[in-house]
C-alpha cells in the first residue's frame, strides 16, 4: 500500500493520540502533582507542574519516622508473602491437576473435572459470606471451641489471608489446555529411561510449561497486589497483617496530620497522597514494562482458551 | 509357562509382589486420585459447601457473630421488592449496561485503529492497558482529588474561570457519571487487547479480496471486521456483564470520598448504591447475614439468567469459523 499523508491517516493519529492522552492524564496528573508543593499545585489546577525542585513528599514518605508510624515496608512485605504463597500453591495445584486431567486415564477423571468446573458458573459473591463465616467460626482457631463458638476464629490473623482461594479452577483449566499442546512422546522417552511421574513433571514438562506459568505468575501478582475486598473484610482490625492496597488508605490519614496540619483537619494534601499513590502503583507498572509481551499474550491466551 | 493359569500363578506369588503388580496395573488411577483427593476435598469445603450454606443462610436470620441461624422463610427475598432494594438493583443494571456498552464501543474502535500500521503502537497499547493494573483503592483517591467539593481540581478550575462551584458529591447525576467514567477508564484496556488479538487473527487476504471488488472502508468494517469479531464480542460482553455486576470497589470508594467506608458509601440518597455494596452493608455493617445471603442468591440468579440470555441472543446465526 502507498504511504501517503491522507486525511484519514491524520484523523487516525489525532484520535489515537487524543485517546491516549485522556487515558494517561490521571496518572500524569498525579505524578506531576506529587512533585509540587501546595502553592504550585493550586497555581495551575488544569495540570499542576513544579516550578522548583520539590521532593519533600517523597522524602517524608521514605523517612524513618514516617515508615515507623505507617509501616509501609511491613505492608509491602505482607503483600509479597501473599503473592509468593498465592503463586506457589495454586500454581503447583494447577500443574499437578492439569497433568492428571490431560495425561492420566482412569475412571472418574472426567466426572471430577466437571465437578471442579461447575463453580466457574457461579459468581464470586456467593462464596464470600460463607467463606467469611468459615474463617470466623473455624473450630479451635482464635479462641473458638470445637463448635466454632466463643472466639474470633481466624479473623484479623494470618490464616484468613492465606487459606481461601488455594485451588483455582481457571488455572487448572489453563494448565490442562497447555498439556494438550505438548506431544506425549517427550514423557514416553523419559519413561523408557526409567523416570518417575514427579521426575517427568519436573524435568520434562516444567520447562515447556514456562510461558503459561509466567502468565499465571503475572495474573496472580496483579490480583494479589490489588486485592482489597478480602483483606478489608478479614483483616481491617489488625494493622500488622495489612496489605498495600488496604494500608494505603491508612497512609492518607496519617500523612495529612504529618505535614503539620492539625489532626482531623479537613485539609487534604493531594500532592502528598499522589506521591503515596505513585509509590504503591509503580511496582506494577515496572512489572508491566518488563513483561509487556507476556501480559498481552496472557490476556489474549485467556480469551482464546477461556 | 503360558499354559499355567493366572490364578495358579497368583497363588504361588508372594503377597508383596501381587501388590506391586496390582499397583502397576492401576498406576494411573492411583496417581490421579493421590493428587486429586486433597484438591477435591479442599474444593468441596471452600466452593461447594459455601454455595449450599449460602442458600440455607438466606432463609434464616443470623448476625454471624453469635447464636444460631433462625429460620425466617422467604422474608429476606420479599424485602428485595421494597423500593430501597429495587433501587440497588436498578443502579447495578444502570452501571453495568452503560459501562459495558461504552467500553465495548470505545475498545472496538481503538482496537481497529491500533490494528493499522501506526508508529508507536506499543506505547498506545501500554497507555490503554496500564490503568487496568492499578488498584481501585489507590486510583479512586487520585480521582477523588478531581471531584472533591471544597479543594478539588474541578472546582479550582471553575473558580479560575469565574464560574460558581458545584458540590459534586451531592449530585446523583454527577456521582453516577464519575463512577461510570472511572470504571471505563480503569477497565477499557482489557477489551482493547482482546479485540486487538482477534483482529490480528483475521487474514489480510480477506480484506484484499474485498478491496479488489471495490468495497469502501466502511463496507470492510461493516461486512468483514464486525462479523469476524463476533465470537470475541460475545466473550467481551459476557465477561463484561459478570464483572460489571460485581461493581463494588469503585462505587464504594468514589461515593465515600475515596475512603474505605462501607457505611457512608452509596450516596447521595442511595443513588449510587449497587447490589454488591448493599450485600456488604447488610453483612458487615448491619450484621444481617441472612439478608446479605439472599442478596447474593438473587444476584447469582440474575447473572445466570442475563448471561444465558446474552449468549443465546448473540450466538444466534453465528457462523462457525
Amino acid at each position: 500500500m502507498r504511504k501517503r499523508i491522507t486525511f484519514g491517516r491524520v484523523l487516525l493519529y489525532a484520535v489515537l493520540i487524543a485517546g491516549s492522552v485522556v487515558m494517561a492524564f490521571p496518572m500524569a496528573f498525579a505524578i506531576s502533582g506529587s512533585l509540587c508543593d501546595l502553592e504550585d499545585f493550586y497555581a495551575h489546577p488544569w495540570f499542576p507542574y513544579p516550578t522548583k525542585v520539590y521532593l519533600e513528599n517523597y522524602r517524608i514518605l521514605f523517612s524513618a519516622k514516617f515508615t515507623a508510624q505507617v509501616e509501609i515496608w511491613r505492608w509491602m512485605a505482607n503483600t509479597l508473602v501473599r503473592i509468593v504463597w498465592y503463586t506457589l500453591i495454586p500454581g503447583t495445584v494447577a500443574v499437578l491437576a492439569g497433568y492428571v486431567f490431560a495425561r492420566l486415564r482412569f475412571r472418574g477423571r472426567d466426572t471430577a473435572f466437571m465437578y471442579l468446573l461447575s463453580s466457574m458458573m457461579i459468581p464470586g459473591i456467593v462464596f464470600l459470606i460463607p467463606t467469611y463465616i468459615i474463617m470466623a467460626r473455624f473450630p479451635g482457631a482464635g479462641g473458638n471451641d470445637w463448635r466454632g463458638q466463643g472466639g474470633h476464629g481466624f479473623l484479623n490473623e494470618w490464616p484468613a489471608l492465606l487459606i481461601p482461594g488455594l485451588v483455582n479452577v481457571f488455572y487448572i483449566f489453563m494448565l490442562r489446555q497447555t498439556y494438550y499442546t505438548i506431544p506425549a512422546d517427550f514423557e514416553e522417552a523419559a519413561r523408557v529411561d526409567g523416570a518417575s511421574t514427579l521426575r517427568c513433571l519436573k524435568d520434562v514438562y516444567l520447562p515447556m510449561l514456562k510461558p503459561t506459568l509466567t502468565v499465571l505468575v503475572i495474573f496472580q501478582f496483579v490480583a494479589i497486589w490489588n486485592d482489597y475486598q478480602w483483606p478489608l473484610i478479614v483483616s481491617s482490625g489488625n494493622k500488622k497483617i495489612w496489605t498495600v492496597a488496604l494500608g494505603f488508605q491508612q497512609m492518607l490519614l496519617v500523612g495529612a496530620s504529618y505535614k503539620g496540619y492539625p489532626p482531623g483537619s479537613a485539609i487534604v494534601d493531594y500532592p502528598f497522597s499522589f506521591a503515596m499513590a505513585a509509590v504503591a502503583t509503580l511496582p506494577l507498572i515496572f512489572l508491566f514494562f518488563g513483561l509487556q509481551r507476556y501480559f498481552v499474550e496472557g490476556v489474549q491466551g485467556f480469551a482464546i482458551k477461556g | 509357562m503360558t499354559a499355567i493359569s493366572k490364578q495358579a500363578l497368583a497363588g504361588e506369588m508372594p503377597l508383596l509382589e501381587r501388590f506391586a503388580r496390582w499397583r502397576y496395573r492401576h498406576r494411573q488411577a492411583l496417581e490421579g486420585w493421590l493428587i486429586l483427593t486433597p484438591i477435591l476435598a479442599y474444593y468441596s469445603f471452600f466452593f461447594i459447601f459455601p454455595v449450599v450454606a449460602n442458600l440455607y443462610i438466606s432463609f434464616t436470620s443470623w448476625s454471624g457473630v453469635a447464636g444460631a441461624p433462625k429460620w425466617v422463610g422467604l422474608s429476606h427475598y420479599k424485602a428485595y421488592f421494597s423500593g430501597y432494594y429495587l433501587l440497588t438493583i436498578f443502579n447495578t443494571f444502570l452501571f453495568t449496561v452503560t459501562i459495558l456498552l461504552a467500553s465495548t464501543i470505545i475498545a472496538f474502535f481503538i482496537a481497529v485503529l491500533l490494528n493499522q500500521k501506526v508508529i508507536g503502537r506499543g506505547l498506545y497499547r501500554a497507555l490503554w492497558y496500564i490503568p487496568t493494573l492499578t488498584s481501585a483503592a489507590i486510583t479512586a483517591q487520585v480521582f477523588f482529588a478531581f471531584i472533591s467539593p471544597y479543594d478539588g481540581v474541578f472546582n479550582a478550575v471553575l473558580k479560575a474561570l469565574g464560574k460558581p462551584i458545584v458540590i459534586w458529591t451531592l449530585s446523583p447525576f454527577w456521582m453516577r457519571t464519575f463512577i461510570i467514567v472511572f470504571s471505563i477508564w480503569r477497565g477499557v484496556g482489557v477489551p482493547v487487547v482482546l479485540f486487538l488479538a482477534a483482529l490480528q487473527g483475521i487474514h489480510p487476504e480477506i480484506y484484499e479480496a474485498a478491496m479488489v471488488d471495490g468495497a469502501s472502508s466502511w463496507a470492510l468494517l461493516r461486512h468483514i471486521t464486525v462479523p469476524l469479531l463476533r465470537p470475541m464480542l460475545i466473550f467481551v460482553l459476557i465477561t463484561g456483564t459478570i464483572s460489571g455486576f460485581q461493581i463494588f470497589e469503585t462505587a464504594m470508594l468514589i461515593s465515600a470520598g475515596g475512603q474505605f467506608n462501607v457505611a457512608s458509601s452509596g450516596g447521595p440518597r442511595n443513588m449510587t448504591n449497587v447490589m454488591l455494596l448493599q450485600i456488604y452493608k447488610d453483612a458487615f455493617v448491619n450484621l444481617d447475614l441472612g439478608r446479605a445471603a439472599a442478596g447474593s442468591v438473587i444476584m447469582a440468579i440474575i447473572l445466570l439468567w442475563f448471561t444465558s440470555t446474552n449468549m443465546r441472543i448473540l450466538s444466534r446465526g453465528q457462523v462457525e469459523q
